[in-house]
């Protein structure tokens, strides 16, 4: 994907599902197949940072696309 | 039985509280003490949901000290300057104010003994100096400061503890009225689509306040433009949309108050410096030293010379203070430091732009409630920012949870059975459900966004009539030809569409509401009618919805009860 504020670095995710469960405008699901959590209503992040402040694994960034600089 | 065959699931419970954030915590935790049957209904996950899911900084409602709870709600209100000046603060139910203030100790010892933290530094209370400050600001109140950046996850494993029934990812769709009373409410949960048919004795509505009617503040967020570092699930008005659609009267509808907004990432220095007797400087976009304008009609002027926008800085502040500062962002919205310094922006050193005009994020008032906190439809109670005591902040909604908990069992021994109408919940049901069925349609964040256009382009910090009516006209067609074809490929969709139907709902109320209002008084501007309206004075416009239709009704503020002015606290 390309400019989009969540990402999720899965080198260091552990499938733990603690941003999943969290986030309060749920935009995320789990990937069935790689037990993987993905960001797939980022359309609707509010830019809260819960997911980002409770990753164990400092695994997601959030960033601004240029569209909001 | 019938209601089985309609639902999923149907829950019985005493209490149904819609919201799990700092008002219905405290409000479903309490009303478990007397022995009553809860049921806590969130649309998120009661760990970090509603507005202080990512932390909040200050807490409380306590009168100043050598204030007795009536003088602090008179300066509170504004009493005699309330008819120049509408805010939030003025028209707000004193009565329920009288008891908040005067129960705000006994709620603070509530949320230690719940397990939420309430001590600052070194185990005490972190008091906030209430100075007379360089802003000219003499408050009415104190606050605590808190580092409440867990708070919810101690709220929420407090509330389990006390053997509330939680249902998470559930958004309310309507509530379920029977002969004038509530007798529950309807609900989808928004992973699996299980339609949920909730029996419940009372209702309390503490679902937060409306704003997604209106743009945010920028910067933006991404594609669909949600308020920035707010949560903006709970800021659809769902709590309002609902009252408003079972027949409760809500007021003030057309009131936004335009906020001092900081652009940069929503680093607000908010009051800190104001308690500390410290005022921020605030430049002119010229550079020249100035104070932040009064009103919009002021912006006004401001705008014409070339002056917009203002900023705001804190470079001249000590160090100490600027560390301060570093705190009270942590612990009340983290990510905007990181965000901040993504950007480049140095809070020690850079200015804020101040945007002071644009009707924003902040809707004064909602539900009408008395001083037990119930609605005008028995049964339906409303707590915090959903209601008409805006403008109190966490620890008031916490302390109004505390006392509905403590008391709603009154009611509840006497309610009766609630039977709830089949006929009703299959409507509901229909109506919620209907955008699975629709292919090729609309898709609820893009409907959302163009009824925020419609409040931006028509309605807004300077109102006319004829922008007023056209808004209006084009609402009302966007209703007719695109709410029918509402579309949810999945359960997730079809909470961003009950949510999208909410926001339209109410938008149209406030535009409507404000046609109500033709004067213009402090922060509500009409263009057209740029003087006060004197059969307006120290009355607020109620609004409520008979037979389909929206109905204004102008009524007096509510005064004191004679009785608290007696006591006297």
């Amino acid at each position: 994907m390309g400019n989009v504020p969540v990402k999720i670095d899965y080198r260091k995710c552990n499938g733990c599902q603690r941003c999943y469960d969290l986030c309060p405008m749920d935009i995320f699901v789990m990937d069935e197949s790689l037990k993987m959590p993905r960001a797939a209503y980022q359309e609707e992040c509010g830019l809260c940072g819960i997911c980002w402040m409770e990753c164990p694994k400092r695994a997601i960034d959030i960033i601004y696309p240029p569209s909001m600089w | 039985m019938a209601l089985q065959k309609i639902a999923d699931r149907v829950i019985d419970t005493d209490v149904l509280v819609v919201g799990g954030g700092i008002g219905g915590c405290p409000t479903a935790a309490k009303a478990t003490e007397h022995g009553l049957n809860v049921t806590l209904l969130e649309k998120s996950r009661l760990e970090r949901s509603g507005k202080a899911g990512q932390g909040l900084d200050e807490v409380g409602i306590f009168p100043r000290e050598g204030l007795t709870a009536l003088e602090a709600i008179k300066i509170y209100t504004g009493s005699g300057s309330a008819a120049a000046r509408p805010g939030a603060r003025a028209y707000v139910n004193p009565n329920a104010l009288y008891r908040i203030f005067t129960r705000a100790m006994w709620a603070l010892e509530e949320l230690e003994r719940l397990g939420v933290n309430m001590r600052y530094t070194d185990g005490e209370y972190g008091w906030m100096p209430w100075g007379t400050g360089a802003g000219g600001r003499v408050g009415p109140r104190v606050e605590l400061r808190v580092h409440w950046q867990n708070v919810k996850p101690e709220m929420a494993a407090g509330v389990k503890k006390k053997g509330v029934k939680v249902v998470e990812r559930t958004t309310v769709v309507d509530l379920l009225t029977n002969k004038g009373k509530v007798v529950g409410a309807t609900a989808i949960n928004t992973r699996t689509g299980e339609f949920i048919v909730i029996k419940a004795k009372a209702v309390v509505l503490a679902t937060g306040d409306l704003e997604r009617h209106y743009n945010s503040p920028t910067p933006l967020s991404w594609k669909y433009k949600m308020g920035l570092n707010t949560c903006p699930a709970s800021s659809s008005g769902d709590g309002h949309a609902v009252a408003y659609r079972a027949g409760a009267d809500l007021t003030c509808m057309e009131m936004m108050r335009p906020g001092t907004i900081r652009d940069i990432l929503l680093l607000q220095p908010g009051q800190f410096y104001l308690n500390d007797g410290i005022s921020a400087k605030v430049f002119t976009a010229t550079g020249e030293e100035t104070v932040l304008p009064p009103g919009p009609l002021d912006y006004l002027e401001l705008e014409r010379k070339g002056l917009l926008p203002l900023y705001q800085t804190l470079e001249h502040l000590p160090d100490d203070f600027q560390k301060r500062l570093e705190i009270h962002f942590a612990d009340e919205a983290m990510i905007r430091l990181k965000l901040t310094a993504d950007r480049g922006f140095n809070p020690r050193t850079h200015r804020y732009q101040v945007t002071g005009d644009r009707a924003t994020r902040f809707n004064n008032t909602g539900i009408v409630i008395d001083e037990d906190f119930m609605s005008s439809v028995p049964g339906l109670y409303g707590i915090g920012e959903c209601t008409d005591t805006y403008g109190i902040g966490a620890g008031g909604t916490a302390t109004a949870g505390f006392i509905v908990g403590d008391s709603i069992h009154q009611y509840v021994s006497k309610a009766g059975e609630p039977v709830p109408d089949e006929a009703q919940v299959e409507s509901q049901k229909q109506a919620a459900m209907a955008p699975l069925t629709v292919k090729d349609g609309v898709e609820p964040m893009e409907l959302e966004c163009s009824v925020r256009q419609i409040c931006e382009d028509y309605g807004g910090t300077y109102k006319s009539e004829g922008r007023l009516r056209e808004g209006l006209r084009r609402l009302g067609s966007l209703r007719r030809e695109f709410l029918p074809r509402l579309m949810a490929a999945n359960p997730h969709y079809v909470g961003r569409c009950l949510e999208a139907r909410n926001i339209m709902d109410l938008a149209e109320l406030h535009l409507l509401a404000s046609l109500g209002r033709k004067e213009t008084r402090g922060l509500y501007v009409m263009l057209d009618h740029l003087q006060k309206d004197p059969s307006l004075d120290n009355k607020r416009i109620c609004q409520r919805l008979e037979k389909g239709k929206a109905v204004l009704e102008v009524r007096d503020i509510p005064e004191i009860k004679p009785e608290y002015i007696k006591e006297n606290r």
